[in-house]
């Protein structure tokens, strides 16, 4: 340890917080996360659940919401506000068996509006159940071997890892550490299993006590994400802790440590802001995981213990980088393992795109790509995706995997098995749906925003499609339809769809308005900043034209548009 | 006990009084005893020794009056009667038809019975059993001595029918009439007076029985007060997604009222179909008829007046009648007849007007409370949809109604309800009142609010879907809050696979539903007759055999005693 330099300016013990949040309070009372969980599920007078429950209910993977847009009329009919929740999964590394397919498309049926929503963060998510519905639906779920344990809340969430397994001959090996990450970070209460399956009470609680969180869990949501270059579609540096797999002569070595990255802002406050995460090292697997795995979850309990717990704005990882510097952070996770951290390997990126269509790996398995737009899955006028896909599921033939760009992948498909399913596409119209949408298209993410999330002030997987049929006939009048130009909209700064990552990025403002964000990059290694505020839809569509027409008239060859942007300094001054 | 001027002031009134003059005394002290609510025991129950002389001994000794109910008027008067005749030394047994033994009727001697109408001709919930026993089964009543009272109301087609066919019944069976069928309309009280008056004097001189054709009463304006209130608010308070509308109407009225009481209402029939009969009739629209001794214009008594719109089998046999022509007997509009047997010429559809029946009132139970919403009366309306020969149609009056807007005029009358009243306000409260059946709870939970009454109260509330149609949700989540509401239970019966249903929910709090009754609890019920109250007295039933371990005889005999005590009171339709 002696060989580690201490800043003098960092706390070498961890600071006494006083003046906590709410928030911490209510984890600290909960009595490991059960809170009054029963007596909430057992009101049958309200669609809603008790305030402090409302906190606890998200480290169970569930979010209260209710329908804005019938807010008013509702409460004119003296019928209290549309509650539902939003129940997400826990799919590290985002996986499904074909089996596992079927069983969600069934519940979604029953339970909820019947939309599957892939999210950016590689798991499904599904909206509009009933309070009444929870336990039947977390009931089907674990007879199906899926759970929602910490996918929303102040624990470590989804573990994400790069999709597509043609990427890499070492994917596989890459892959199984997003399972033994969620499983090493997962809380150790047994509150889930007595609230939604019944369980009987643990007679010794000491089964349960938890070192990692202990009572007050962490001070705010914990993103990790498995990155392998050179494609960035996880967008690794938009994570709490990033890793990024080096492989040399087709074996991986090791990891590189990222730490620090983050979306959520806050309009107004300028204390909040979306940061990349900041490379500070380098952990080797040559000798076996453990060290790794330390690693991990030392950032964790760095994070636990000096992670701001007054003001939640303030809590997220990137800002206790910021405070006490991201050295610090490398000494004092080198002093918890044990270790030194080597140094970081070099890496490069050159792209942060799905894999559309039919591709092949290594081991001569076949993969489809089909476009979902903004991750809903459900039939609609223009394709019946939902069926298409449960038919698929139905032969076993096909196992489902999630991409960050809310897509799935019908994945592991034997050379023999191929035509079926490519039959099954083609009869429900998927192939030539996917090949007609654009490059734009393609590479758009909106998060859920209204009517159902409750932060948001704008619309966006609502209208992002919309908006795309207008700016796409501003590419073809610019001849630059076939430019994958990277566009996000969220429907408040707080970046669920990433939209500070995106070569355009749309943040919602108010109702029909957006600050328009240009000069990030295409590969997700330079964040943009803001170009104008408060545009509406005619705005927008005034600026992009004039900029795409200096872009086609002054690209440098093969320039992509956020590189443009950027040497044409496109940011407020 | 009286002070000496009191007593010398009543023994010179009583020693100057003429016989007749002393028994209007006594029911006049009997009367005001009552209405000052001094004695909330029946006026029939005062002590002999206030009679101001023995009466010479009657030549009848033994008397039974027997009362069907519905609203309270019938057991009312039969208590009244009961009192004057025991007071003239007759031993009058005083029962409800509900709680009268069947196998006792053949061992009659005298018999009276007050019976009210409901509906098309019905007899009231409580006097159906012993309605269909006596038309049911073949009883020798060959010493019976009886005489029939009926409550009724001229407004509607089938006036005192309920009463008429307990008196034809009667007879037909071998029982003896010995005072005349009396039928009423709402103003009864003179003639149901005299009446009895009548009956008494004949069982005091037991002069021979005349039998006298029955008597209806000339007709004169009715004694209910029609007034004109004006609507504030009109809401349909189920929700988008609904199979139901049900709507919540604000009547800005300076009415009294008490909780528990219902409004009638008289629906007009719509200008379209009045003028389209008039158009297909040639009929001039000025033409005079009489209707009832007044004078009206066709146009006029087809609008206000007659039901035209859905005419019942009776009705339309007579059509076939004036037509010649062979009608199956089914329900159908006039228009739809006209059009399909078409009347000669305009004489004949005269003819035809002569045979039609008034438009019924509809009474809706009112669900604002006098001491909550001053000045205001609130009704909660189901609008009546039901498919005739695949076409979609609504009740004439619920229709109307939802289409009432702000500052439209309403007519109506109150119509009181005796039976359905709130106890002391220390007194517990159980109420059953499932889809529109929540009426008057919301009258009786906002009096209780408004009032600071100490007594619980427990709402068993039902209907299709949580989401949609939880009416009042909001105001009755303020009554939990506040604590006037103890306990609510809900049963939505199509969220969930299984039907579920108020009595199930009933049956689920078993054991503490016992526990109130054996408190002293009263139990209300409101809604559909069938199935929803017969189940829910069911349930009761067996709740009470259950919880009290006793076997169906005597369940049956601890219900009766609630009824008895007026602790188990329906308002169904």
């Amino acid at each position: 340890m002696s060989e580690i330099k201490r800043n003098t300016l960092s706390p070498a013990e961890p600071p006494k917080q006083t003046n906590l949040s709410s928030t911490e309070r209510i984890k600290q009372k909960s009595d490991g996360l059960r809170g009054t969980m029963i007596e909430s599920l057992e009101d049958e007078v309200t669609g809603a659940i008790r305030e402090d429950d409302q906190s606890l209910i998200k480290f169970h993977g569930m979010y209260q919401q209710d329908d804005r847009d019938r807010r008013e009329e509702r409460a004119e009919k003296k019928l209290e506000r549309l509650f539902s929740f939003m129940i997400r999964l826990r799919l590290p590394g985002g996986f499904l068996t074909p089996e596992q397919w079927v069983a969600l498309h069934h519940i979604a049926g029953e339970h909820s509006t019947g939309t599957i929503k892939i999210t950016t963060r590689m798991t499904v998510q599904l909206h509009g159940l009933l309070k009444s519905h929870l336990k039947p639906t977390i009931q089907a779920f674990n007879s199906t071997g899926l759970d929602s344990i910490a996918t929303c809340g102040d624990v470590n969430r989804n573990v994400t890892c790069a999709a597509h397994p043609m990427q890499s001959e070492v994917h596989e090996q890459v892959h199984a550490y997003a399972a033994r990450i969620s499983e090493m970070l997962k809380p150790k209460t047994h509150a889930y299993y007595e609230i939604w399956l019944d369980e009987e009470k643990l007679a010794d609680k000491s089964e349960e006590e938890d070192p990692l969180y202990q009572d007050r869990y962490l001070p705010r949501k914990f993103k990790v994400g498995i990155g392998i270059p050179p494609n960035n579609e996880v967008d690794v540096f938009t994570n709490d802790l990033g890793l990024i797999a080096i492989i040399e002569n087709k074996k991986l070595k090791g990891f590189n440590i990222a730490i620090g990255g983050g979306l959520g802002a806050t309009h107004g406050n300028p204390d909040t802001y979306p940061r990349l995460a900041t490379t500070i090292g380098f952990v080797s697997v040559a000798s076996g995981d453990e060290k790794l795995l330390k690693a991990v979850y030392e950032v964790c309990t760095i994070q636990r213990d000096y992670g701001n717990r007054s003001d939640r704005k303030l809590a997220r990882l990137k800002y206790t980088v910021d405070k006490y510097g991201a050295e610090w952070y490398r000494e004092e996770l080198e002093r918890r393992t044990g270790f030194p951290l080597e140094k970081a390997r070099t890496v490069t990126f050159t792209d942060r795109i799905d894999y559309y269509g039919w591709q092949q790996n290594h081991k001569g398995l076949w993969y489809y790509t089909p476009f979902i737009e903004s991750g809903r899955v459900l039939d609609d006028e223009k394709v019946a995706m939902k069926t298409a896909l449960l038919e698929i599921a139905r032969t076993g033939k096909a196992n489902f995997r999630f991409t960050g760009n809310q897509n799935l992948i019908l994945a592991d498909i034997d050379k023999k098995d191929k035509a079926a399913i490519g039959e099954i596409l083609d009869k429900y119209g998927i192939i030539k749906h996917t090949d007609s949408a654009s490059a734009l298209r393609k590479n758009s993410i909106a998060c859920v925003a209204l009517p159902t999330c409750p932060l948001a002030l704008a619309e966006a997987q609502r209208y992002l499609p919309v908006l795309i049929d207008k700016i796409e006939e501003l590419l073809d009048k610019h001849e630059l339809s076939n430019e994958n130009i990277i566009t996000r909209m969220t429907g408040c700064p707080n970046g669920c769809g990433r939209p500070y990552a995106a070569e355009i990025g749309f943040v919602g403002t108010a109702p029909g308005h957006y600050n328009m964000h240009l000069t990030g990059d295409h590969e997700g290694q330079r964040l943009n900043r803001i170009y104008k505020e408060n545009l509406d839809e005619a705005a927008i569509l005034r600026e992009l034209d004039l900029l795409f027409w200096l872009y086609k008239k002054e690209r440098a060859t093969g320039e992509k548009f956020g590189d443009f942007a950027w040497r044409q300094r496109w940011y407020k001054q | 006990m009286l002070t000496t001027p009191k007593l010398k002031t009543l023994q010179e009134l009583i020693a100057g009084a003429t016989k007749e003059e002393l028994i209007w005394l006594s029911g006049y002290l009997a009367g005001v005893v009552a209405q000052t609510g001094v004695a909330s025991v029946p006026a029939g129950v005062l002590p002999a020794a206030q009679e101001p002389e023995a009466p010479a001994k009657p030549s009848v000794n033994k008397i039974t009056i027997a009362y069907g109910t519905e609203t309270g008027n019938s057991k009312k008067l039969a208590t009244d009667f009961a009192a004057k005749a025991k007071k003239k030394g007759i031993n009058a047994k005083l029962v409800g038809l509900e709680q009268y033994r069947l196998t006792d009727l053949p061992k009659e001697e005298y018999f009276f019975t007050v019976i009210s109408t409901q509906g098309d001709g019905e007899p009231p919930a409580s006097a159906k059993k012993f309605y269909d026993h006596i038309h049911r089964e073949k009883l020798q009543l060959g010493q019976l001595k009886y005489g029939v009272l009926a409550l009724g109301d001229t407004s509607y087609p089938l006036f005192c029918k309920a009463g008429e066919d307990v008196d034809q019944q009667l007879q037909r069976m071998g029982g003896q009439r010995i005072v005349h069928l009396q039928k009423c309309d709402t103003d009864y009280e003179a003639e149901a007076g005299s009446w009895f008056e009548g009956l008494l004097q004949k069982l005091l001189s037991n002069t021979a029985p005349v039998v006298s054709a029955p008597v209806t009463t000339a007709r004169k304006s009715t004694g209910k007060k029609i007034q004109t209130g004006v609507i504030l608010h009109n809401v349909n308070l189920n929700d988008i997604g609904s199979g139901k509308q049900t709507y919540h109407l604000e009547i800005a009225a300076q009415a009294e009222y008490q909780p528990g009481d219902s409004i009638g209402i008289t629906p007009e029939n719509p200008r379209d179909i009045v003028e389209a009969i008039l158009s297909l009739t040639g009929m001039n629209p000025a033409h005079k008829v009489i209707f009832r001794d007044e004078e009206f214009s066709t146009s006029d008594v087809l609008r206000k007046k007659l039901n035209i719109v859905f005419l019942p089998e009776r009705v339309v046999k007579k059509y076939a009648a004036i037509v010649g022509q062979d009608i199956p007997e089914t329900r159908m509009g006039l228009l739809d007849l006209l059009k399909i047997y078409p009347v000669k010429d305009s004489a004949q559809f005269t003819e035809v007007i002569g045979i039609l029946e008034p438009i019924a009132p509809r009474l809706y139970s009112i669900s604002s409370s006098p001491e909550a919403h001053g000045g205001e009366i609130h009704i909660t309306v189901a609008k009546d949809t039901f498919v005739v020969n695949g076409e979609t149609k609504h009740g004439l009056c619920s229709d109307a109604l939802s289409q009432l807007c702000t500052d439209q005029e309403l007519e109506f009358y109150v119509h009181r309800n005796l039976q359905f009243k709130l106890p002391a306000e220390d007194k517990d409260v159980i109420m059953v009142g499932p889809g529109t059946g929540i009426a008057p709870f919301r009258s009786f939970l906002a009096e209780r609010d408004a009032t600071g009454a100490s007594g619980k109260n427990w709402l068993f509330f039902g209907d299709q879907h949580f989401t949609t149609d939880f009416l009042y949700q909001t105001e009755i989540q303020n009554w939990m809050q506040t604590g006037v509401l103890t306990r609510v239970s809900t049963a939505f019966s199509r969220d969930q696979k299984e039907k579920v249903y108020v009595q199930h929910k009933m049956h689920r709090h078993a054991e503490e539903l016992y526990r109130w009754l054996e408190d002293g609890a009263y139990v209300y019920i409101c809604g559909a007759k069938e199935p929803m109250s017969v189940d829910v007295e069911n349930a009761l039933l067996s709740i009470i055999q259950q919880q009290g371990k006793k076997n169906a005889a005597q369940a049956e005999s601890y219900l009766n005693d609630l009824i008895e005590t007026g602790r188990f009171v329906k308002d169904v339709y």
